[in-house]
């Protein structure tokens, strides 16, 4: 028999080794050099495309509204990292894709509005280099939804139900005839009186209803004193003044100020000229008030609605002129010079409750312990979430975590 | 039918924008009536100008006290409603906005209007001083409370805050006058701005509710004594 | 041009500063034609936006073109005109026989205003007063985000006696609004130190807006001294 011959397999082996290893060489040689190359500049910079794009319908909208999200490119590092910006694209009712949103590297979500119900739309996300870019996979057609309720302002209508139900139930309580007791507010006891005192110095009542238009609640509560203030300087036939910044305060007031004196019996006595039009610049308005008060001193001036920086001109102006001086705001930047240069202040709630403690009807006073109702839950949830929360965190007393959660969540608001 | 149409006005749309807050679809209910409203307010503005000039008319024709002052008054007014409504002089010509700068109506509120109204601004500074010194003569403890606190804060925010108790050592700290001042604004400041904000909310509700249901009618026609 | 205007401001700023010492003719004369422009101001700027702006281009939209030419004019919007007919009703107040009906745009505003502002005062005034109020007075379990562990972290004494004042200014400040009850007895006493937190608000609002005041009167010197009569550089 005759022998394999021995020398072909290390030769075969040798010659595979021989061929990697040209090969390898042969590649290395080709690469550029990056260091040294002048074509370097324009190599390509390639990225890699977002993934997991995923469109959803934003909720609680008219169905005009869909979230769009994505996870960056790995390419995606900030900083040192190859992308230098994303861009949107969206295709409506299966027509072409269209560029709508550039984003800064990084980002990872866009919210896109003023959409069409009827409509479906459909996305990819782009990720670009300097000079290259990486389209994601595009998305399924979506089409926006509409939600019926806000469901999570729940709590809201929830909490604000419960007020508003105290707040009939009392008033309910009043007709009914029982007994509501509402404690003195300083500042409103001293209406009549200082009404009084314009009518013994024979002097006018200057009232400034605030600086806002009728689209602001403190100017509403401010009308709505000037009814029940209109009815005393009625019965007493005194001199209203009544300067306005705003038109439309000037026919709210009229009307008020007009019906008050015609419930009164002395519907002659009124006359328009009791409220004028200033202007509605600021501090004209203040300058033209200013005026009024040295020139005519009225004997009592009423502050009340929403005042911003010119709150202490007028309250010092008064004070110059010895004037009985009743202020209010819901601004708390003023009251402290309310405070500080008037004799009485409402301050912020007093004022809302002002006209319904004036009128001492039953139903309006039931709204008041109805706002009273309102404080206690308040001050109730306060101290439970407090102390739930102390025990939770300090001392990981069971169940007091699930309270303080459930309690904040309840009163976060949308 | 006078007092009611009305009423039920009232009624019906506040009851609407209460709910729309929790229905999505009716979400544009709100811009639309804050348009309405601008809409009406200039409107509005016809009665209200209409009113200054008849007022200032009635001095000027009565020879009442001040009289020639109205003159002054009536021209302002006249002129601004002709270099705006027509934008004189305006870059842009009728087709841009009246404010836009180089026109006439521009320029004279830069002239006239801004210096007025920074000037009436700056007169603050001499009642906060008139307002504090009388708050100091006054002899009650409210009043004491609050010239305290007031000093301690605007003493904080200046220098001499610093030099005045710079000396207090570090464990004490808290009552160097910037730290205290800082103290009171994020805690007691709070708690009471937190207080008065509940208190406004709620009135603001109660009032909301009355003027809504009709038990507060006094804007349109006095009530049922 | 520029000198008249430097003028005429420094004139009206001596005028309305003149008012500090007493009413005079300066003044009045200052105050009036402030009046007149600022009203007039207005009434163009409102008109201009208004009017023209939100009511005429909203019912009469101009056309606009895309970029390729097509024509993409907004639809006339005919809710505007509800607003615009409430105004006229508004402007039947002139006429004495049929004046009762600009009470109804009036009903309308008020209303309006009630129902868009209910629920905002109460959300933001209320709700989220009460929700930033519940805190934990002593510690914290905030979660290690590298380990994911939770460590108790205690407050320092500063943040405790914080915590502890906010409490108490609330509740007790709370207590000083009720309208049901006498200020006397307990309930009484926890009134006045709400009204200690009251005062203790007021002071820290009225020192920290002293130093914008004065630093606006700075403003007003700088203009005469400076601007007008060169004075200062």
């Amino acid at each position: 028999m005759r022998c394999r011959q021995p020398g072909h397999t290390p030769l075969l082996l040798l010659a595979l080794i021989l061929l990697f290893v040209s090969t390898d060489v042969c590649v290395a040689q080709s690469e550029p050099d990056p260091a040294g190359s002048l074509m370097a500049d324009t190599a390509r910079v390639t990225v890699a495309p977002p993934t997991s794009v995923i469109v959803t319908d934003h909720k609680y909208d008219n169905g005009d509204a869909l979230e769009l999200s994505w996870v960056p490119s790995i390419d995606d590092r900030i900083p040192g990292g190859k992308v230098v910006r994303y861009q949107v694209y969206r295709s409506v009712n299966e027509g072409e894709y269209l560029p709508i949103q550039e984003l800064l590297p990084g980002s990872n979500f866009f919210l896109d509005e003023s959409l069409h119900r009827d409509s479906v739309y459909s996305y990819y996300v782009t990720a670009y280099s300097r000079n290259d870019s990486a389209m994601s996979v595009a998305t399924a057609p979506v089409s926006p939804q509409r939600e019926w309720l806000h469901v999570d302002r729940a709590w809201l209508f929830v909490i604000a139900l419960i007020i508003s139900l105290a707040v009939f139930y009392f008033i309910r309580a009043a007709r009914k005839g029982e007994d509501l007791f509402i404690r003195k507010i300083a500042g409103l006891e001293a209406v009549d009186e200082a009404i009084g005192r314009a009518t013994e110095m024979g002097r006018p009542i200057l009232y400034i209803p605030g600086i806002l238009d009728m689209d602001d609640v403190q100017t509403l509560a401010a009308i709505t004193i000037l009814g029940r203030v209109a009815r005393t300087v009625a019965d007493y036939e005194i001199q209203v003044r009544m300067p306005v910044s705003r038109s439309l305060v000037m026919t709210a007031a009229r009307e008020t100020i007009k019906t008050a004196y015609q419930t009164a019996g002395r519907p002659d006595s009124y006359s328009d000229d009791m409220v004028q039009y200033v202007t509605d610049e600021q501090f004209g308005y203040v300058a033209a008030v200013d005026g009024i008060m040295v020139r005519e001193k009225p004997a009592t001036v009423f502050l009340l609605g929403a005042f911003f920086a010119e709150s202490l001109i007028l309250a010092e102006t008064g004070n110059s002129i010895n004037a009985i001086q009743i202020a209010g705001t819901a601004r708390p930047a003023q009251l402290p010079f309310f405070i500080a240069a008037c004799d009485f202040t409402l301050i912020g709630e007093e004022l809302f409750a002002a006209s319904a403690y004036l009128s001492g009807e039953p139903k309006q006073l039931g709204s008041l312990k109805g706002q009273d109702v309102g404080k206690f839950i308040a001050m109730v949830v306060i101290i439970i979430g407090v102390i739930a929360a102390t025990l939770a965190q300090a001392w990981e007393v069971p169940f007091m975590q699930q309270v303080y959660d459930a309690l904040t969540f309840v009163f976060s608001t949308q | 039918m006078r007092r009611e149409v009305p009423l039920a006005i009232t009624f019906f749309v506040g009851t609407l924008l209460i709910i729309s807050v929790f229905l999505p679809p009716a979400e544009g209910l709100g811009e639309d009536f804050t348009v309405f409203f601008d809409i009406i307010a200039v409107f509005a503005f016809f009665l209200g100008g209409g009113n200054l000039v008849r007022v200032h008319l009635t001095k000027l024709s009565r020879r009442k006290e001040d009289w020639p002052y109205s003159i002054v008054t009536l021209l302002g007014f006249a002129l601004m409603l002709v270099v705006g409504l027509f934008k004189l002089g305006n870059p842009g010509g009728i087709a841009a906005s009246p404010t836009t700068d180089g026109s006439y109506f521009q320029s004279i509120f830069d002239s006239v209007l801004l210096p007025l109204g920074a000037t009436m601004y700056s007169l603050l500074a001499f009642f906060v001083a008139s307002a504090s010194y009388r708050a100091f003569r006054a002899k009650n403890r409210e009043a004491t409370i609050l010239l305290v606190a007031a000093f301690i804060i605007l003493l904080g925010r200046t220098p001499f805050g610093m030099a005045l108790t710079g000396f207090i050592p570090e464990q004490f700290d808290l009552f160097q006058v910037p730290n205290l001042a800082v103290w009171i604004m994020n805690f007691p400041n709070l708690a009471g701005q937190r207080a008065i904000m509940i208190g406004i909310g709620l009135g603001v509700v109660s009032m909301s509710l009355r003027l809504i249901l009709g038990i507060e009618r006094t804007y349109l026609g006095g009530d049922e004594r | 041009m520029e000198h008249l205007a430097v003028w005429i401001a420094a004139l009206l700023t001596l005028g309305i500063i003149s008012f500090l010492y007493k009413d005079n003719a300066w003044y009045k004369l200052s105050e009036a034609i402030f009046v007149g422009i600022s009203a007039g101001y207005w009434f163009v700027v409102l008109f201009w936006d208004n009017v023209h702006g939100k009511f005429w281009t909203g019912v009469f939209p101009p056309e606009q073109y895309d970029a390729a030419g097509n024509v993409i004019t907004e639809a006339p919007d005919y809710m505007l005109w509800v607003g615009a007919a409430l105004g006229i009703l508004m402007l039947m107040r002139l006429i004495p026989k049929i004046g009762w009906i600009s009470r109804w745009p009036l009903a309308f505003i008020v209303g309006s205003t009630s129902g868009l502002y209910l629920i905002n005062y109460f959300s933001s005034n209320m709700m989220r007063q009460v929700q930033g109020t519940i805190m934990p007075l002593f510690g914290m379990w905030p979660t290690d985000p590298t380990t994911g562990e939770t460590v108790f972290q205690a407050l320092p004494t500063y943040d405790i006696v914080g915590n502890v004042v906010i409490l108490v200014g609330v509740f007790s400040g709370l207590v000083y609004f009720f309208f049901s009850k006498e200020h006397r007895g307990v309930f009484g006493a926890t009134a006045k130190v709400g009204i200690f937190f009251l005062m203790v608000t007021f002071g820290a609002s009225f020192g920290y807006t002293v130093m914008s005041r004065m630093s606006l009167l700075i403003g007003r010197v700088d203009f005469l001294f400076g601007t007008w009569l060169g004075l200062i550089k």
